[in-house]
């Protein structure tokens, strides 16, 4: 199961750490791994990447050509505040897993990003990526997303074979790029409101909703046991362990980058109002519930 | 791991984060000029979308980068809620043999990562430097890891505390490299710091700096960031109902672009399209831009409050502590203006700290105008502005040019920063770093 191979990758990662850290010390030095200057910046000047047009009368989102209800009017918007009852305890986790991700996570991800070259790590990232394409095929047939189901399944069947076992990504190649979903948007695409705020240990911010779409997508990948590579003890510590060092390298973010004191209520309110605007996305060819006004978003 | 994309996200969504209102007019006087100083359309459109790519300078694909963490002798204790700052960040690049050194200052409560501080770095490290980048002193991550008071803001002040820093860093930089020389270069506030840090540089501890280049700077700080409050009030309206005016408008229009794109999931390419669709008008530019500045505000309120004991969202008695919920604090910071930082953080706080201030001193102290005459006089000062930058007003301008003399290059066009990286720009602080620039035209 995915959430046991990522703790036994915890157990691993602290072990290494306990031996590497250096906290004590007045100066530390992390020589990072040398990244294109675009790579390594905040987001490039808009003009510097071409976006893909975006107009009203664009291909609607509801795959399928389905028609978009009434366009959202402002009055439509959520409160700016975020409902987030547990708030003690998320504060709690947020701040252990910063102090994880400091000492352990990203060291660890960013040493992996120094000592292997960037095509092996593409490799081992298209890997897991193929991997997910089995709970991405299920899910988008649990949505009634049919078209994009056919994609993933296109893009496991291809990348597992002429791919080499997901090593390289020929779909992406094909124009079939990669669109990942879990159980979590099943949910949302059935309806569910995210629920409250929720600070995962070790995985970050989510919602109830969302927290409760990693589990089952966690207890599907066992279920199935693509390759019995989840099941068996000797390769799921492997796996686990290259999976979470994977996901770390590819995931541009650093804890208290910003320096501010009220970096927990930014993320909170970039996370939940994300979520929000994919919701809409997921229900663009049905009626809209008016939220209630001053009611905190996600409740 | 449910952070990814955030940070990508930010760059629309933050803006709606921090939006705030005004609130009652204060002592500090009305910045001078229009609101949107010498910037029009084009500018304030420059400044938010950059250099287009095939106007960039060439900078090297890979540069080796170091991230520093140090604790600096002479810090202030670290308050509890700004426990993960007791360290300050800076990057390093270091060249393989001896090489001149250029510290390079970000702007307005920027860290020391920035994407134009990547840009620089590139161009710098590709020509022959090593290179040191710091945040800005109004950055919290320095307020609290390096500043000796807490209250950023005052010019000189941040310049010694910017000094004790760098002097620390270059000392027990990694590996010990073979140094030549010591540049300094700064973008917007960051520029201003610069100048300030050559100009003190003449004690024990002395980096003997050669030359500076300042980007964009202001003249006079509190003008400049005035402008910048009357842009918002402008552009955005008062009170709360102006905030939830813009982040209402803005959520519906991403919705419907969402609703109606083939985005799978709001990632950094719905983003940037969304941007380039819902930034369209120069109130909408003029929005974002004031935005951007008045994030700033918000941390530097809080932090100097708090070191202050000001009482203004922070009780003295009782500061916030580590898992306390500051989501009220930020909401009522959120509609305060930097008049009301001056009137009621700085100013007394200065006038307690400087015997002798007045408000009006305080402000005039907060200008390029307090090392005039070693602006005019010293020729290893440099600036590179526009002609249409937002933050100057044409008396300001006027003073840079007549202070600076063939030291300075104003290009036609670019807003504030708006052209940083041009291959023009990049060439033009090169020759000015290596005392080649003769102020010709090219």
């Amino acid at each position: 199961m995915k959430a046991q191979l990522a703790m036994k990758t915890m157990c691993l990662l602290i072990a290494a750490s306990c031996l590497g850290a250096c906290t004590g010390q007045r100066v530390s030095v992390r020589a990072t791994a040398p990244t294109p200057v675009s790579a390594s910046a905040p987001p490039a000047p808009i003009g510097a990447i071409p976006p893909t047009p975006l107009a009203p009368d664009a291909a609607p989102n509801a795959e399928g050509g389905a028609a978009t209800a009434a366009a959202l009017t402002p009055q439509d918007a959520p409160s700016m505040r975020t409902y987030d009852p547990w708030e003690r305890l998320n504060r709690g986790t947020y701040r252990f897993n910063a102090r994880f991700d400091e000492a352990i996570f990203f060291p660890v991800a960013d040493t992996y990003k120094r000592v292997l070259p960037e095509p092996v790590r593409d490799g081992v990232h298209n890997f897991f990526g193929n991997l997910a394409e089995v709970d991405s095929i299920i899910n988008y047939a649990l949505q009634g997303r049919l078209g994009l189901g056919a994609r993933s399944l296109g893009r496991f069947a291809l990348n597992s074979t002429i791919g080499i076992a997901g090593i390289f990504d020929v779909a992406a190649r094909l124009n079939l790029p990669r669109t990942p979903t879990g159980f979590g948007t099943t949910l949302a695409k059935w309806g569910m409101h995210p629920g409250p705020f929720l600070v995962i240990p070790l995985l970050g911010p989510s919602t109830l909703r969302e927290g409760f779409g990693l589990l089952a997508d966690y207890g599907t990948s066992y279920a199935i046991d693509t390759g019995g590579l989840y099941r068996s003890t000797d390769k799921s510590w492997v796996i686990g362990g290259a999976n979470a060092v994977d996901q770390r390298a590819n995931v541009d973010f650093r804890y208290y980058a910003t320096g501010s004191a009220f970096e927990y209520e930014t993320i909170r309110f970039l996370y939940m109002h994300k979520k929000l605007l994919e919701d809409e996305g997921l229900h663009a060819d049905e009626p809209r519930e008016q939220p209630v006004p001053g009611e905190p978003a996600g409740k | 791991m449910m952070t990814r994309r955030l940070s990508r996200v930010a760059c629309v969504l933050l803006l709606l984060a921090n939006a705030s209102a005004f609130g009652a007019g204060t002592a500090l006087p009305t910045a001078p000029g229009p609101a949107r100083g010498l910037a029009d359309s084009a500018a304030l459109r420059a400044t938010i979308f950059g250099v287009p790519p095939d106007q960039m300078a060439t900078i090297p694909a890979n540069v080796p980068l170091d991230e520093i963490n140090i604790r600096l002798h002479g810090a202030q204790r670290v308050p509890d809620v700004f426990w993960f700052d007791r360290r300050l960040r800076v990057w390093f690049s270091p060249q393989e043999k001896a090489a001149p050194l250029a510290i390079v200052i970000s702007g307005t409560g920027s860290d020391g990562n920035t994407g134009k501080l990547a840009t620089l770095r590139g161009a710098l490290y590709g020509a022959g430097y090593h290179v040191l980048t710091l945040p800005s002193p109004t950055f919290p991550g320095f307020i609290v890891a390096a500043s000796s008071t807490g209250v950023a803001g005052d010019l000189m002040q941040d310049g010694r505390d910017l000094h004790n820093a760098v002097a620390q860093l270059v000392a027990g930089l990694p590996g010990a490299p073979q140094i030549t020389d010591v540049d300094v270069i700064g973008y917007s506030l960051g520029g201003a710091n610069a100048a300030i840090l050559k100009a003190i540089d003449n004690g024990p501890d002395s980096l003997h700096i050669r030359r500076v280049v300042m980007i964009n700077p202001p003249v006079s700080l509190f003008n400049s960031i005035g402008r910048l409050d009357k842009l918002f009030a402008i552009s955005i309206g008062d009170g709360d109902a102006g905030i939830e005016r813009l982040y209402q408008k803005l959520y519906a229009q991403l919705a419907n672009l969402y609703r109606a794109s083939d985005a799978v999931e709001i990632d950094e390419n719905f983003i940037y399209a969304a941007a380039a669709a819902v930034l369209k008008t120069d109130a909408e530019y003029s929005a974002a831009i004031a935005l951007t500045f008045r994030i700033a505000l918000i941390n530097m309120f809080f932090a100097g409050d708090l070191y202050a004991g000001t009482g203004v969202v922070v009780n003295p008695q009782h500061p916030p502590k580590v898992g306390d919920s500051l989501e009220e604090t930020m909401r009522i910071l959120r509609g305060k203006p930097f008049s009301e930082y001056f009137d009621k953080v700085f100013a007394p706080y200065y006038l307690k700290h400087k015997p002798g201030s007045t408000r009006a001193s305080l402000i005039a102290e907060n200008s390029l105008d307090i090392i005039g005459p070693t602006l005019r006089s010293n020729p290893d000062y440099y600036v590179q502005t526009n002609s249409d930058d937002l933050i100057l007003d044409e008396p300001e301008l006027d003073w840079l040019k007549q202070t600076l003399g063939t030291r300075i290059a104003v290009y036609d066009h670019g807003g504030h920063l708006g052209n940083l990286g041009e291959r023009r720009q990049i060439a033009d602080m090169l020759d000015m770093l290596a005392g080649r620039w003769t102020g010709a035209p090219r």
